[in-house]
């Protein structure tokens, strides 16, 4: 039996696992579980097939990053959805730092200007970006709810509606950076990541492979802390109204 | 009405004081007229959902309005800076937030030089050792009084109170009815809004009501600016 099957059937079984264990214990995710893994499986399948082109043809490694994009605008987009043109603003939040630090490492040498390197780069960033637009979103959505008065009383106390936010936006941010500050911190002492790990397994040495992993995660850095504030800042100028105040009602910039 | 007074410690006399013409907001406030002269005390009284916390804070333009023109000094406040215009105008919500930090922390909030925090404590009802408890861990009735006070350091010309007596026991509203009434006689125009018939009787100099169809009439008879519907 080949490795890849092995592995494969491997990664099945434990994911069955999972399910069983979800029924059993009545958490009411067996289904969940059971979708997300089903779906992994062939979107890698896929993404395994497509890669085989993309190395092949290296202009259609653009057009994949492009859907890894897209895909991650709409995954964001939806967790935030009170925001007008929540899709557009995600796109623009992950996609500006994502693909400016994937053309910087290129630019300078971190990696071969391959499709090889940049595709897996790109698609780590963006993740990240994803993942960080995400958080600070939902987290900004329910304290602009419920921070609503304590962000009018800043108001009233004189502040300009963007220094009245600040505390907000602050906490917002906060949040969704802490999943990449804690995964800095603790790499190789709590977790190896992904990248790390897959290095290791496909043969680098490990100082290879720390060193691969230690560029990723400093860049993830910079480039969720971007997606945030730009994300931020897209929220707070949705939720400004003219004349120094801030739309409020169940969807804040929606009504008066 | 009182005679204007002389600037208090921390409030300014207005000339004018502050008026509404013909106030909209949305489907809520519809031409709804009201006046507050210096050194009075305007209750506004309306069933709950009338729109009096809306007036408020069309005033200092937390909302925004679809017509009318509020003028304070005879000067139309849309034409105003709204920090300035919030300085002028104090505004205390119905439950006041305290922002992190302690009591001083609250007034001294946004200022460029710290206040003189014995004056404005004093002003509030206050003793001075307030100063440095966590204003989070304060009663209601406390907060209440760091509110009006928080407010009052930006030194206004009018103060508005939304149900400054909600969810406060009947001493602490009387002793907040007395600084309101102290405050009114040091040159502060004051509009406050009120369910409570004892706030309206007991601290207002008059009273607009707003009820559908109902001009607003002063509690002594006579005809009033206020008018709603």
């Amino acid at each position: 039996m080949s490795d890849v099957l092995v592995q494969g059937l491997a990664g099945i079984a434990l994911a069955v696992v999972a399910v069983g264990l979800a029924w059993r214990l009545g958490l009411g995710l067996s289904k969940e579980l059971a979708v997300a893994a089903a779906r992994a499986v062939v979107q890698l399948t896929a993404v395994g097939a497509v890669i085989v082109v993309i190395f092949e043809v290296p202009a259609l490694a653009f057009a994949f990053v492009a859907v890894m994009l897209t895909t991650a605008a709409f995954t964001a987009g939806r967790r935030i959805g009170g925001i007008p043109n929540a899709r557009r603003w995600a796109f623009a939040a992950i996609a500006v730092p994502a693909l400016t630090a994937t053309g910087f490492l290129l630019a300078v040498g971190a990696f071969d200007f391959t499709p090889r390197a940049a595709v897996p780069t790109a698609g780590i960033l963006i993740g990240g970006a994803m993942a960080a637009t995400s958080l600070t979103g939902r987290r900004l959505l329910e304290e602009l709810d419920s921070a609503h008065a304590e962000i009018e009383a800043r108001l009233c106390l004189g502040d300009s509606a963007r220094d009245a936010l600040r505390p907000t936006i602050r906490r917002a941010i906060h949040t969704g950076l802490t999943p990449a500050i804690d995964q800095t911190r603790s790499v190789g002492l709590v977790t190896l990541p992904g990248a790390f790990v897959g290095l290791l397994l496909g043969g680098a040495t490990p100082a290879e492979a720390a060193s691969t992993q230690l560029v990723v995660l400093l860049s993830l850095l910079a480039v969720e802390l971007a997606a945030a504030a730009l994300l931020s800042e897209f929220v707070q100028r949705a939720v400004i109204a003219p004349g120094e105040r801030i739309h409020h009602g169940s969807s804040p910039w929606r009504s008066k | 009405m009182r005679s204007p007074a002389t600037s208090g410690p921390y409030s300014q006399a207005v000339a004018e004081g502050l008026s509404c013409e013909r106030v909209r907001v949305g489907q809520v406030l519809r031409d709804v007229a009201l006046t507050v002269a210096p050194g009075e005390v305007v209750a506004l009284t309306a069933p709950s959902g009338a729109g009096k916390s809306t007036l408020l804070r069309a005033v200092v333009r937390l909302v925004g309005m679809d017509g009318g023109v509020v003028t304070l000094d005879g000067v139309d406040v849309a034409t105003l800076d709204p920090r300035a215009l919030r300085r002028r105008v104090g505004f205390v919500a119905q439950r006041p937030v305290m922002l992190p930090g302690t009591v001083a922390d609250n007034l001294a909030y946004g200022l460029d030089e710290p206040p003189d925090m014995a004056a404005a404590l004093d002003a509030a009802g206050l003793d001075d050792d307030f100063a440095a408890r966590d204003a989070s861990k304060l009663s209601g009735g406390e907060q209440a009084r760091v509110a009006i006070a928080r407010a009052l350091t930006r030194k206004p010309e009018v103060l508005l109170l939304d149900e400054p007596t909600s969810g406060l026991d009947a001493p602490l509203a009387e002793a907040i009815g007395r600084h309101v009434r102290e405050l009114a006689a040091s040159g502060l125009a004051i509009c406050l809004t009120s369910h409570d018939r004892a706030v309206v009787t007991g601290w207002a100099d008059g009273e607009v009501r707003l009820a559908a169809t109902i001009r607003g009439e002063r509690d002594d008879g006579t005809r009033r600016d206020g008018e709603a519907r």
